[in-house]
């Protein structure tokens, strides 16, 4: 097509929808091009220390995390997720969603309750003491710790994307391998975990941006890593500049990761277009003592992910109820709770948009790139803070200067926290809704266009009522992640706002870490909610398969 | 006469140019004329129909319904706005709504809207099932509220996209009749998608035949069968045995070197008297039921395989073929 019939096109195709996108992804995109920008100016004075002295052990560290981590989680994910998926034992379907309820424990509670257990007169010396061994203590709080406490609390993630794979992909091959003459030990090792690898690895890379993003439990082990790092440059040093040097590095870390992701996964894409479908009903019973092992392998996770750590927040929680239990926790829940109701509802509205313009516009080149918009989520949650706090101080000042205001409206307020969190969690929201948006037949709006309606009656008569769940399950998503989230918010928030993620912070960084335990729960519970729908949708999505 | 679409030099491409979809296609549909689009998968004829109904945007060319340019690299009328009614492949019916309400949603504002739907209805064969919703109806049934509900709004031009891909051989067979037989009454300009030439050559006034994103041939049904201006389109509609110099040495018939020469399968017989004939000996039969298959080893030692209903006997046969039958197309 010549440069002439190229402009026509694109004049013919340039729709409001491709403005409103654009609009969109301009939004969602300030913080990271402000983080490029901001490069530019070159680091703060104390960029060459760190460098020196302190950049090798951030490194050091968040490698050595990143490794410790993905070692236990395929460990623990995979092996269970075989298990409940190929062999019949006993409380074999309790287990099976028991298993992703360490997800509702948020790292840094995980983080506060174990340094409880392994505490002095934790539950751990008491069990030893009892052993008549008092004086015996594991130490907790350093990086194998703390890599073992993110493992447990995160492993969920690869253990649902092998299970969802185990269910729905594992093989007829199996079913060949073993007529082969290949045991069910040898076919595992040969042919399913190469195939399920680029599930497994999906589940890892989600591991491997929460533990990039953590804060909260990291800074109370006092293990340094890129993320407290950040902080520290910001807050104890006062060279934001330096922070966006560190946060430049962290997200070229979580972009290789992304791509290495990618990159392996169109490597081993023939997996899914020659694996087919696997009935899991008649799943393999073994001899008794090894279904009495099976269940206990599944168990140990549960225990150690979610059992044991709520045991110690309700031993906790008892002995300082009383005390935490004030008019004004009950505004802070109330409050925590109003925050994150609005966001998720703003975000849902947001991911609403993004997919919906997606569609209308016309132009290939945007189609294509709208995808920038929910990158937010790869991205740790202190880089965004920073992002969005640079502009909005230089747009107070600015409005400021010109008279228009006379104090900060956005720096510090509650539009900059909610803007933050928007660009933060918008992959949340986009994503269930992409992907029942996904499961309408293209033919069916196709078909309310071709009679006559347009592309907003299209969507509320069609479209809307068809997705109502989609967008459901998104604003629970959205909204139990926006409850749990610290590193952003505690840097971002009013300081006449607060929440539970952060009270309990505060608990914890005040050696009160026994009063963090109400609200740590109360997260913990409302989480709860989604890790027992996720179950059931897995298992839906399963069975639909 | 004026037609009610027409299509000038149409081509498309996806992946940035990079797959040909449709290549300066030029057609037009005569008022109340069905035409059907005929062509192997990936030949372009879903992107065509797309291209009308404007579900895609043309790359170049233009597209005028009833007189009006609806489509060109500089215009593109959205879909709602262009008198085009659509049965999808799969019916697309509103799962959340009514079958009355299926065929009301597409009818203009009008006080009679209601009526409007249930005539059409009543039209299609389905008086009585407005309450119904579509997961409650069959295969046949659902197909027939698709076509209502493209109908009730009058359009100038009726869509069909592969109309009875989904359904059972007898089915399709009833269905298509009745299908066929409504659009007639109504008088609507019809273009319907199918790779089934037996749909086309019941049904269509013309039959447009893609190959490769290219319109190759354009006619009436007989015509097309009888004047195949391809070894492709001949092959589209029936088993077709294409004369290399092999079988013209057999059948002793010296064909012009400049021309590709076949002959369908039904042209040729088994021990009756034709214009060229070879003694063959029988390899393999296959019975069919109604006919069998025969592969047979020529005097020349060529091989081919002929289908007949007539009862064989012995192991070698003469068969033969008619100057007449004989196509030639352009090499």
């Amino acid at each position: 097509m010549n440069l002439k019939n190229r402009f026509f096109k694109l004049k013919r195709d340039l729709n409001r929808w491709s403005l409103l996108l654009l609009l969109i992804l301009g939004i969602v995109s300030v913080p990271i091009l402000t983080i490029g920008f901001k490069l530019f100016g070159g680091p703060g004075e104390s960029w060459n220390h760190i460098v020196d002295y302190v950049l090798f052990d951030y490194l050091k560290n968040s490698f050595l995390l990143a490794l410790f981590c993905s070692v236990i989680v395929i460990l623990f994910g995979v092996t269970t997720a075989w298990l409940v998926s190929r062999f019949e034992f006993p409380f074999r379907k309790q287990l099976e969603w028991l298993l992703i309820l360490p997800l509702s424990v948020p790292a840094y509670i995980m983080a506060y309750a174990y340094a409880g257990v392994f505490g002095y007169s934790g539950l751990f010396s008491k069990l030893m003491e009892f052993f008549g061994n008092g004086d015996f203590r594991i130490e907790v709080m350093n990086i194998y710790g703390l890599s073992l406490i993110l493992s447990i609390s995160l492993f969920p993630y690869v253990y649902v994307s092998s299970r969802t794979f185990f269910l729905a992909q594992a093989t007829n091959l199996l079913e060949a391998s073993r007529m082969l003459g290949i045991s069910e030990f040898k076919s595992f090792f040969k042919l399913i975990f190469p195939l399920a690898r680029p599930a497994i690895l999906a589940g890892l890379v989600l591991v491997l941006m929460e533990v990039l993003n953590d804060y909260g439990a990291a800074s109370y082990y006092g293990v340094s890593t890129f993320t407290t790092g950040i902080f520290r440059s910001w807050f104890s040093l006062g060279e934001p500049e330096t922070a966006i040097y560190l946060s430049a590095i962290l997200l070229l870390i979580v972009f290789g990761l992304i791509l290495f992701e990618k990159w392996q996964r169109r490597h081993l894409n023939f997996t899914a277009a020659k694996t087919s479908k696997q009935n899991y009903n008649s799943r393999i019973k073994p001899k008794k003592a090894n279904q009495v092992w099976f269940s206990v392998i599944c168990f140990v996770p549960v225990f150690l992910g979610f059992v044991l750590p709520v045991i110690q927040l309700l031993i906790w929680l008892k002995q300082t109820f009383a005390s935490v239990w004030t008019v004004e926790f009950i505004s802070v829940t109330l409050e925590s709770f109003g925050i994150a109701f609005l966001t998720a509802s703003i975000t849902v509205l947001f991911a609403l948009l993004l997919l919906f313009f997606t569609k209308w516009n016309k132009i290939e080149l945007l189609k294509s790139s709208s995808k920038l918009g929910v990158l937010g989520y790869a991205i740790p949650g202190i880089i965004i803070a920073i992002g969005v706090l640079i502009p909005s101080l230089y747009l107070d000042k600015w409005l400021i200067e010109k008279n228009i205001t006379s104090k900060l409206i956005l720096n510090a307020t509650l539009i900059a926290l909610v803007y933050a969190y928007v660009v933060r969690f918008l992959a949340v929201a986009y994503q269930p809704l992409e992907s029942s948006s996904l499961k309408i037949d293209r033919s069916l709006s196709d078909s309310s266009k071709v009679l006559g309606k347009g592309n907003f009656k299209t969507f509320f008569k069609i479209e809307f009522p068809l997705i109502r769940v989609g967008m459901l399950s998104a604003f629970i998503l959205v909204f139990i992640d926006i409850l749990k989230e610290l590193p952003l918010t505690l840097i971002m928030k009013p300081y006449d706002v607060n929440t539970l993620a952060v009270k309990a912070f505060e608990y914890a960084s005040d050696e009160m870490v026994s009063s963090a335990a109400l609200p740590s729960l109360l997260i913990i519970l409302t989480a709860l909610i989604p890790a027992i729908f996720l179950n059931k949708l897995l298992l839906k999505n399963a069975s639909n398969s | 006469m004026q037609a009610t679409l027409n299509i000038t030099n149409l081509s498309k491409s996806f992946d940035q140019g990079k797959v040909k979809a449709l290549e300066d296609v030029t057609f037009h549909v005569n008022p109340g004329d069905i035409c059907a689009v005929v062509g192997e998968s990936g030949s372009g004829k879903t992107t065509l129909i797309r291209l009308i109904a404007g579900l895609e945007e043309l790359d170049s060319g233009e597209i005028h319904i009833e007189n009006h340019l609806v489509a060109s690299i500089k215009k593109n009328v959205a879909p709602e706005k262009r008198d085009v009614g659509m049965v999808f492949q799969e019916y697309a019916l509103f799962p959340h709504l009514s079958v009355l309400d299926n065929v009301v949603y597409g009818i203009k504002k009008s006080k009679s809207k209601k009526d409007t739907a249930l005539e059409t209805l009543d039209l299609v064969g389905l008086k009585g099932y407005e309450k119904r919703y579509p997961h409650e109806l069959s295969g046949g049934q659902q197909q027939r509220v698709a076509l209502a509900r493209a109908l009730a709004p009058k359009p100038s031009v009726l869509i069909l996209d592969e109309p009875f891909s989904n359904l059972d051989a007898m089915m399709r067979y009833r269905l298509r009749n009745e299908v066929f037989n409504i659009i007639k009454k109504t008088g609507v300009t019809a273009i319907f998608v199918t790779h089934d030439t037996q749909d086309a050559l019941a049904v269509a006034d013309e039959i447009l035949i893609l190959q490769n994103g290219k319109l190759v041939q354009k006619d009436e049904a007989s015509a097309l069968y009888k004047k195949p201006q391809s070894i492709y389109v001949a092959s589209l509609f029936g088993n077709t045995v294409q004369l290399n110099k092999g079988l013209q040495t057999a059948f002793k018939c010296p064909l012009k070197e400049d021309c590709c020469h076949a002959i369908r399968n039904e042209s040729i017989t088994v021990n009756q008297d034709c214009d060229y004939v070879s003694e063959a000996e029988i390899l393999k039969r296959t019975f069919l039921g109604t006919h069998s298959q025969l592969l047979l080893k020529l005097d020349n030692g060529e091989h081919l395989t002929v289908v007949t209903s007539e009862p064989v006997l012995g192991n070698t046969i003469k068969i033969g073929f008619n100057s007449k039958d004989v196509l030639a197309f352009d090499e």
